[in-house]
């Protein structure tokens, strides 16, 4: 594979090429004397050839401190990492209790439901509470929002943000000098310039728009957030190659992983539902088939118990199963305990 | 007589045969006493699938688990990982593509090991264990190939790195590095795929490394759920299990699809047979008196009860 890379004089290089060495792995074990005669040159030259097959070898484990990898952490570094780890409050307690604080940044979650469910709404509510300052428990980060069906409403956005200024400084009173300069930034507006918004109206711009985040990330480097409302909508009826779309699909998917690691953010992917024929009967699920459903680390799926509606966390490496309420007001999503709450301390 | 005409045949086919110097061949007793001896069971940590696997992961080979989304693929990963560092094993290496590796579920599964030890000790072994566990995202093929080439050049330069090998390689999950490059016109994405097995299986028998791979579900007819990239890829992982979900509770079941040396209980129950027939009949049947070189790619494995007859 690295001949070429190797320091040695073309000539030689050459040689080894037309005698078929052409990877490293196969000058690995070959003495110098029979090195020499294959190539027909001196043997100091066999030598030198050799060592320079050694350095780069062992200048590539020198950079590790395990020497198997380089890039490769150790779980314990991870779990320290892990635990400074913000997240991001969905605004409903239960919910956050759920997920194990909020939602976790370098992991993409899928948020699935019916229409009408609220999926928009949490997608928005994300959006403005990724940007609460740090200083009152927030990430204090800037939101990406990649509108595919139109949804999103700015109107909503700053109802939802006046809501969660309001409910902050409810929850600090407190008039102290540090939390002065962090309250003149809480205004509504700066909420709302914090959110950079895309729409795109086709598959290609969708693919185009994750191509381009990498750049976008790299100037804006204060994105804590990546909302996709919906991933589905432009691939459910474009689309005549399944096959094809399962592969694009896949594609943009692992891209949308190596973003988040990369840039330490979270991605959250609403999806819609669709009916399945499975086991003599039609079932929900949700869209674009069984491949799609593997790619993501967490998947929470909105739906109606009865009258209320609840989330059910079906998928995450490191929290079990579990279901919680929520509720869709007027200030956004909150959680039905937070009503009774507010009443308790009056 | 016949040793010596044997070690003077040996010695001047190797050098053709293989690069290494090495004997090209050993004989079927030689390679049971390296298998009694060398290569043993790596536990998962969950005694159904221990069970199962007749032991746990063994070093060696490939093992598959597939299943659908969230049917507990990524956690027998994890619990594996952790058990196969307690039992002071060697070392892991997950390759992550889905940021699933969790380092507090590794706590959870450490803390859950030794319940009696005191305080001081568990924090002890809770850095020694995940100390020993490496972790490195993977987010496409090309990247994959590089790293599992750099893995195998660096075991075979390094001895021993001050005791700790590494003993178990975690690919969570491999298909969803080689799905979207699979299908479509051209075939250069399942010479891809073959490149990733033929590395893994070598990886693993040349440096006596159990492999660990994941792989995602996709529809087959009649709306029924087979293990994603296709029938090129059946062949590669030595040993397939299949997770599926509990209907309401959170008990999965585990199905064999493919084992070496046990009845799988599916579809490929008649391919196996058929494999293992031909080759006793041949030294049932030969009245040849010589032996017979049984050339394999590795999937030879060790029948206790073999045919009578010599």
């Amino acid at each position: 594979m690295e001949i070429s890379n190797l320091p040695i004089s073309p000539s030689i290089r050459s040689k080894l090429l037309s005698k078929g060495y052409t990877s490293l792995s196969s000058l690995s074990s070959i003495s110098p004397s029979f090195l020499a005669q294959e190539l027909s040159v001196k043997l100091e030259e066999a030598v030198e050839v050799l060592r320079a097959v050694s350095d780069t070898t062992t200048s590539k484990s020198a950079h590790t401190p395990n020497g198997i990898i380089p890039g490769a952490v150790t779980a314990w570094d991870m779990l320290s990492e892990e635990q400074m780890q913000r997240h991001i409050s969905t605004g409903c307690e239960d919910l956050d209790a759920i997920l194990g604080g909020g939602i976790h940044c370098k992991e993409v979650t899928e948020v699935g439901g019916v229409p009408g469910i609220g999926k928009t709404q949490l997608g928005i509510q994300l959006a403005v509470n990724v940007q609460i300052p740090v200083e009152y428990g927030g990430l204090g980060g800037k939101a990406v929002y990649i509108d595919t069906e139109g949804s999103f409403m700015a109107e909503r956005a700053y109802q939802i943000a006046e809501g969660c200024i309001y409910d902050i400084l409810d929850k600090f009173p407190s008039n102290s000098r540090e939390f002065l300069s962090c309250k003149e930034r809480l205004q509504v507006n700066n909420f709302l310039a914090g959110i950079f918004y895309f729409r795109i109206c086709s598959y290609t711009e969708q693919i185009a728009v994750i191509n381009y985040l990498e750049n976008f990330l790299t100037e804006h480097g204060d994105v804590k957030l990546v909302i996709i409302d919906s991933v589905t909508f432009h691939f459910r009826q474009d689309f005549d190659d399944l096959a094809q779309r399962t592969r694009v699909l896949g594609g943009l998917s692992l891209r949308l992983m190596k973003l988040s690691k990369m840039f330490n953010l979270a991605v959250v992917l609403l999806n819609q539902v669709t009916t399945k024929f499975t086991d003599g009967s039609f079932q929900l699920t949700l869209a674009l088939g069984d491949s799609w459903s593997h790619s993501c680390t967490n998947r929470i799926i909105l739906h109606w118990n009865g009258n209320e509606r609840c989330a059910y966390i079906e998928k995450s490496p490191s929290v079990p199963s579990a279901s919680a309420p929520y509720l869709v007001t007027g200030k956004g999503i909150r959680g039905i305990n937070s009503n009774f709450k507010r009443a308790r301390i009056m | 007589m016949m040793d010596t005409e044997e070690e003077d045949f040996k010695s001047r086919l190797a050098p053709d045969v293989t690069p290494n110097r090495q004997l090209p061949w050993l004989t079927g007793i030689e390679l049971l006493s390296d298998t009694n001896q060398n290569k043993h069971f790596l536990p998962t940590g969950l005694e159904g699938i221990d069970a199962l696997l007749g032991g746990g992961l063994r070093q060696g080979q490939v093992t598959e688990i597939a299943g659908p989304s969230s049917s507990g693929k990524t956690q027998v990963c994890l619990s594996s990982a952790t058990h196969v560092v307690d039992r002071n094993f060697g070392m892991v290496l997950y390759l992550d593509t889905s940021n699933s590796f969790s380092p507090f579920r590794i706590s959870c599964f450490v803390n859950q090991l030794h319940p009696s030890l005191p305080k001081e000790l568990k924090e002890t072994s809770l850095q020694t264990i995940m100390s020993n566990i490496y972790c490195q995202s993977v987010f496409d093929i090309f990247a994959l190939l590089d790293l599992l080439h750099h893995v195998e050049t660096t075991l075979k330069h390094t001895v021993k790195l001050g005791g700790s090998k590494l003993c178990l390689l975690i690919v969570d999950s491999v298909s969803s590095v080689i799905a979207p490059v699979i299908g479509g016109k051209n075939s250069q994405g399942w010479c891809m795929m073959a490149s990733v097995g033929v590395l893994l299986k070598r990886i693993a028998y040349e440096h006596n490394i159990a492999v660990l791979v994941t792989n995602h579900m996709v529809g087959g007819e009649n709306g029924t759920l087979k293990p994603a990239l296709g029938e090129s890829w059946k062949g590669i992982p030595h040993i397939r299990l299949l997770l599926s979900h509990g209907t309401g509770n959170n008990h999965g079941t585990t199905t064999v699809l493919k084992h070496t040396l046990m009845v799988s209980m599916h579809l490929d129950h008649h391919e196996i047979w058929s494999k293992w027939v031909v080759f006793f009949s041949v030294l049932e049947h030969s009245s040849v008196t010589g032996r017979v070189l049984y050339v394999a790619g590795d999937s030879f494995a060790y029948r206790t009860h073999a045919s009578d007859t010599n």
